[in-house]
């Protein structure tokens, strides 16, 4: 080739690149404002520009005023348009955020350095998320390990309680975590609600074990004497060697820094610590795989978390302390004391009639938890999800942005309706869509959420439920079972027995493809613990699908069969991903039945209950239309497709996929043949509920929806899916304009209603005298409502730092409360500094604030 | 004197028929052996490969402890199963795990599996990932890293055509004006080479993205990608400049500077001054006396480099957020599946062997020192 030609080609290739950056970069996100000019018109003629003044302002008001009606007019999400893209880095995402790039980072960040410089920033703001937390898991085998013949400090229960006070929780949160984090001591978390219910008890427990490390010292001094080692030189021997602790470092996140810290602890203590520093995948079959008592590890940096607020942590115990809680080598080798296992497996089974037989279960259980002190509880990580700072939108407590089912029904730029909002992620559609078994990747579930509706709207600070298609419930719950509700739009009633009515569905025939009564199965009858009624609104065909056909209850009743069918082997989409799943519902369910059919009533009959009422609702407003559900199914009894990847793998197929690849081409081959057929899709009993021209209309509507998208996605929710770039990694939402609620029907779940707390008081009490404290209660300056506050419990520690004194404040007004402590109460305080701790359990969010104040008492 | 020389003739042309049947049975001999030889060593490499990815086995304990941790977690956690009783649950979770090591092949041993992962491979029946899914929910390997290739090709062959055709043209006027300023800048700027190409894209994200703002932090295309072909070309191109830039300068002034003292040494070869002396051109000199005995390393270097693009760059993807192979190969490392490992290893084997064995051929063709086959062959 010719130099020219070598010049020339080289020419060309920069002048594209550099025409490309000229070019084809993106428009400019505002333009260059008119206001100079007209200034100088305004300096020319004052009265003109009085005139126009008033006329402007008289236009800008009634710009205003339509605005408002418009905005008020307004259905569905308050924005036109989501973009959803890919952006793994945080640090990147929230440069980006500041550039005005994107709006959004669905993802709760936990990286200080990050979390200071978004604080730091005006452009942005965040809301924090509570679902992670960090432990170390003890390996309790021995004394003597089978495998290596080595001494296991850790199999003595007091020497693992001890490492409680080895360990500097504040020193953890603050210098490890900078600040992202906060102590925990025990196996609930304290933004949970159980926390603020046992508030006192947890308060004094953490007391009690705060750090300490004479005391650890000297307990471990004391307890491996007991062992028969010996301390030479400042280091534990034992049979003439070293004490060997190996220690599993996680390496991915803090843990690294917190096994670090733990092991220089340990190695002060005498130990000699092996820090086996291993990632997820290679610790994993170490702490999970192996027998404990070959001594391959003594101590794992463990971590959890909770994508959504448990609202009943009580069964904590009996998973991460007994040989119930998982079929693993390490959870077979704890053995608790008799006391703590029974206690524990009791408040697991829910076995207790109230609440406060409940809480006093749960109060034992969390002392001897820490006697036991398999897990050393250590803190709970505080996450955040940044936006800008005109954005507004849902998060959740425990999830964060992606974890907030309310995220498309709330997210807009203040103030403003329309327009588009660019959310970023940090990884997006690794796995395909489908209706049945496809992804469950946390950020694509979140996009999933926008696009399909839901009976009831779980409460992102709460962990309870709304109603959003349910008119009203009733829960009728089985005398003796501790259930509550907090929410007027379900009525609790209590029934010494519930039964099943004969007609309800219990059970489906795959043959005959109908379904079977209880009175079919159970002539003599059935009972359950639990029945809900749920009544929704209006006419089901009054909501739409977005490809325009009209809800019907052969979309309710579909989700019911397929719940059946897909784990039948008599079945044609038999899938054995299925059974397991089945078996376990079937292992409570009771029945189902459509008690009316416009306006929809469905019973529901269940032997499992959850301690609130709003959850016992089960609501089957669908968020699948059949016939989408219908291509799926032909699909995957043809043997072309499998909705689970179990079922792809097992028979060599593609993983079924509504929105990409190549089950589009096999999908769109059977709406072909379905809309040729007007097929009805288990019309023994759907047949009941289509006509011949409601499956026409349909067909008709999803082979014009997949002209137009080429998808098969379609939902009712306030927006849909107009494409999946699956290589680019953007997904593109578009409003559904004619969604049937107003745009301001989530307004006020933007931001948790965190209480902020203050105590008034006199800083000196005599002692024998009444003494009264004022608890001031507000959010953002406003005062919180006494109507919801739940509790506020105070508790007041005296000189010696011993728990004296609880109870509770009582309301004066909105935003007041008042602690008396009676004349008998302090004289029974010792002289010196005591101190007051509230503790304010809100009905809005269920994390409790604390405030403390400290006064003297004097003789 | 003629006449002499007639009866020769005959003896020539029947002396020429052998030794032409003996230069195609010499090339089909050697041609057909270097087939066996390249098949076996990509046997060897892909199991090799499959052992090594699999960790001899251990990647099955590793897998069997992740699947037993997901679903143990998923089921503890779950509301649904709170009124299980332990034993339920335990029985549960065994169910689920179970399923799981099934479709995972993890129930049969390890041995059994290799042996049936290399005939796959060695057929080139890439088969089906076990945790991955191509961009467009495919589990195809095929699909898989056929998905990724266009991006990673696209990036990659553009940063190095440009690499190959700026480092060859200024080479060779380097060579020419060798110890002008210009080369003297270039060697002083070569050891600037050292830093990989990923550092030139943080530091051009955060001059050109972040602080000027003339180019898009990363990925392949502006969201939502426009409609028009063209704007999404241009779109592209946009989002290319900077991972191209960064590639270019970690390479360009080492590979100028690589490549002028390849040239220099042959232009200072005896039979150059000759050609200089006979007051051929410098035009044909550079072409007929330097450029053609540089060319089969040129064009080892071309076909090696082309076939290296096939697994991207792992850290320049991921910092421009570039949906190519690298980014895949990266993923599949991390979730062990040996699947994609394989499948991507197996296409280079195969391209190596393929390419390796078509240079023999091609430096036949271009270099009349090198003859295929035969004790002759290679020899200079």
């Amino acid at each position: 080739m010719s130099k020219k030609r070598f010049t020339f080609l080289a020419v060309l290739l920069i002048a594209a690149l550099l025409f490309a950056a000229c070019g084809g970069g993106d428009t400019e996100m505002a333009e260059e404002p008119a206001a100079p000019a007209q200034e100088e018109q305004a300096a020319e003629d004052t009265e003109e520009a009085a005139a126009a003044e008033e006329e402007s302002e008289e236009a800008a008001a009634a710009e205003e005023e339509e605005e408002a009606a418009a905005m008020s007019e307004r259905t569905g999400a308050w924005v036109d348009e989501v973009i959803a893209i890919e952006e793994p880095s945080a640090a990147a995402a929230v440069t980006r955020m500041d550039l005005a790039e994107i709006d959004a980072y669905a993802f709760s960040i936990s990286d200080a350095e990050v979390y200071a410089t978004v604080q730091g920033m005006d452009s942005l703001t965040y809301s924090n998320s509570f679902g992670v937390y960090a432990e170390l898991t003890f390996n309790p085998a021995g004394p003597i390990f089978d495998g290596t013949g080595k001494l296991n400090p850790f199999a003595v229960p007091r020497i693992r309680e001890a490492m409680n006070y080895l360990v500097d929780r504040d020193f953890i949160s603050q210098e490890i975590y900078g600040g992202l984090a906060s102590p925990r001591y025990m196996a609930i978390t304290n933004a949970f609600p159980d926390y603020a219910r046992l508030v006192d008890i947890v308060r004094q427990l953490e007391l009690e074990y705060a750090h300490n490390p004479d005391k650890a010292a000297e307990i471990i001094n004391e307890e491996m004497e007991a062992l028969g080692a010996e301390l030479v030189d400042g280091v534990w021997n034992y049979e003439d060697e070293p004490v060997e602790v190996i220690f599993l470092i996680r390496t991915e996140d803090e843990r690294k820094e917190i096994g670090d810290y733990v092991s220089t602890m340990l190695e002060d203590l005498g130990f000699s610590v092996v820090r086996d520093y291993k990632t997820a995948s290679e610790a994993s079959p170490i702490w999970i795989g192996t027998d404990p008592n070959e001594g391959q590890f003594h101590i794992y940096t463990g971590g959890w978390i909770t994508t959504a607020i448990s609202r009943d942590q009580a069964g904590n115990f009996d998973f991460f302390y007994t040989n119930r809680g998982l079929p693993f080598p390490l959870w077979q080798a704890y053995s608790p004391s008799e006391e703590f296992d029974a206690m524990s497996e009791k408040l697991d089974l829910r076995d207790f009639t109230t609440m406060e037989e409940r809480r006093e279960l749960f109060g034992d259980v969390l002392a001897l938890s820490m006697q036991d002190s398999v897990r050393v509880w250590l803190v709970n990580q505080l996450g955040f999800s940044a936006y800008r700072g005109d954005v507004s939108v849902s998060t959740d407590l425990a999830g964060g942005l992606n974890g907030a089912r309310l995220w498309p029904y709330t997210l807009r730029r203040t103030g403003e309706e329309g327009g588009t909002l660019t959310i970023a992620m940090p990884s997006m559609l690794p796995e395909p869509w489908n209706p049945v078994a496809g992804t469950n990747w946390i950020y694509d579930t979140m996009l999933i959420r926008a696009t399909a509706d839901v009976g009831a709207m779980p409460d992102p600070f709460t962990g309870l439920q709304w109603p959003q298609r349910i008119d009203r419930a009733e829960v009728t719950v089985k005398e003796g079972l501790p259930v509550g509700s907090t929410h007027d739009w379900v009525t609790l009633t209590f029934a010494e027995q519930i039964d099943v009515p004969e007609d309800a569905w219990l059970d489906w025939d795959a043959v005959e493809q109908q379904f079977i009564t209880v009175g079919d199965l159970h002539p003599d009858g059935l009972t359950a613990n639990v029945k809900s009624v749920v009544y929704y609104p209006g006419d089901l065909s009054e909501l739409s699908w977005h490809d325009g056909s009209p809800l019907s209850l052969a979309d309710v009743v579909l989700g019911m069969i397929t719940t059946f069918d897909l784990a039948k082997e008599e079945s044609a989409v038999f899938d054995e991903a299925q059974v397991p799943s089945l078996n376990n519902f079937q292992s409570h369910f009771r029945g189902y039945r459509i008690a009316q059919t416009s306006p929809l009533v469905i019973e529901y009959y269940s032997d499992q209950y959850t301690l609130d009422a709003e959850l016992n609702v089960a609501n089957f407003f669908p968020g699948t239309p059949w016939h989408t559900m219908a291509v799926g199914l032909l699909a995957e009894a043809a043997g072309d497709l499998a909705f689970s990847s179990d079922k792809a793998d097992a028979n060599e197929v593609e993983w079924m996929s509504y929105i990409a690849g190549p089950s589009i081409e096999i999908l769109e081959g059977h709406l072909e043949s379905a809309a040729a057929d007007g097929n009805i899709p288990y019309v023994s009993t759907l047949g009941d509920f289509i006509s011949g021209a409601e499956a026409d209309a349909r067909w008709a509507n999803l082979s014009a929806w997949y002209e137009d998208k080429g998808h098969f996605w379609v939902g009712n929710g306030p927006f849909y899916l107009e494409e999946a770039f699956t290589t680019e990694k953007t997904v593109q939402l578009i409003r559904v304009e004619n969604f049937p609620d107003a745009s301001s029907k989530w307004e006020g779940f933007d931001t948790p209603m965190i209480a902020e707390v203050a105590i008034d008081g006199p800083a000196r009490v005599a002692s024998g005298d009444e003494a009264t404290f004022e608890v001031m209660i507000d959010f953002g300056g406003d005062a919180y409502a006494v109507a919801d506050i739940d509790e506020v419990k105070y508790l007041v520690f005296d000189a010696l730092g011993e728990l004296a004194l609880t109870g509770t404040a009582e309301a004066v007004e909105d935003g007041l409360w008042q602690i008396t402590l009676s004349a008998e109460d302090t004289a029974g305080l010792e002289s010196g500094a005591n101190k007051l701790e509230v503790a304010v359990a809100p009905l809005r969010v269920s994390i409790p604030t604390f405030s403390s104040l400290e006064f003297v008492t004097t003789n | 004197m003629t006449d002499a020389a007639l009866p020769l003739q005959p003896d020539a042309a029947s002396a020429e028929r052998p030794r032409t049947q003996s230069t195609l049975t010499r090339v089909v001999h050697y041609t057909g052996l270097r087939m066996i030889a390249m098949f076996i060593t990509i046997m060897i490499g892909v199991y090799l490969t499959i052992l090594i990815a699999n960790m001899g086995g251990h990647v099955d304990k590793i897998r069997r402890g992740y699947i037993r941790e997901q679903v143990a977690i998923s089921v503890g956690f779950n509301e649904e199963f709170k009124n299980m009783t332990s034993e339920e649950r335990r029985a549960h979770i065994d169910k689920l795990v179970a399923l799981q090591e099934k479709r995972m092949g993890l129930d049969q041993p390890f041995l059994l599996r290799s042996f049936s992962f290399l005939w796959g491979a060695m057929t080139l029946d890439l088969g089906w990932a076990d945790n991955m899914s191509s961009d467009s929910g495919s589990r195809m390997v095929r699909n898989i890293i056929l998905e990724r290739l266009p991006a990673t090709l696209l990036l990659f062959s553009t940063s190095f055509m440009l690499n190959f055709l700026v480092g060859i043209f200024v080479a060779l006027y380097l060579s020419r004006n060798y110890g002008s300023r210009l080369d003297r800048a270039i060697v002083g700027l070569a050891p600037t080479s050292a830093a990989p190409s990923w550092f030139y894209g943080l530091f051009f994200i955060l001059l050109f993205a972040a602080l000027l703002g003339w180019f898009p932090f990363g990925g392949l295309v502006s969201a939502p990608p426009p409609d028009s072909i063209v704007n999404y070309a241009l779109s592209v191109l946009n989002h290319m400049v900077l991972p191209v830039i960064a590639i270019f300068f970690s390479s360009i002034f080492l590979g100028i500077y690589g490549q002028r003292t390849f040239f220099l040494i042959f232009s200072h070869e005896d039979y150059v001054d000759m050609a200089r002396a006979k007051g051929l051109s410098d035009r044909v000199v550079e072409r007929r006396y330097i450029m053609r005995p540089t060319m089969p390393t040129i064009v080892t270097s071309l076909a090696l480099s082309i076939i290296g693009l096939w697994f991207g760059s792992i850290v320049l993807e991921t910092i421009f957020n570039w949906p190519g192979l690298g980014r895949l190969l990266y993923l599949a490392s991390n979730i062990f599946e040996t699947s994609v490992i394989v499948g991507s290893t197996v296409v280079y084997a195969y391209l190596l062997g393929i390419t390796v064995f078509f240079l023999d051929i091609v430096y036949a063709l271009i270099d009349p020192r090198v003859k295929v086959g035969g004790n002759q062959g290679g020899q200079a």
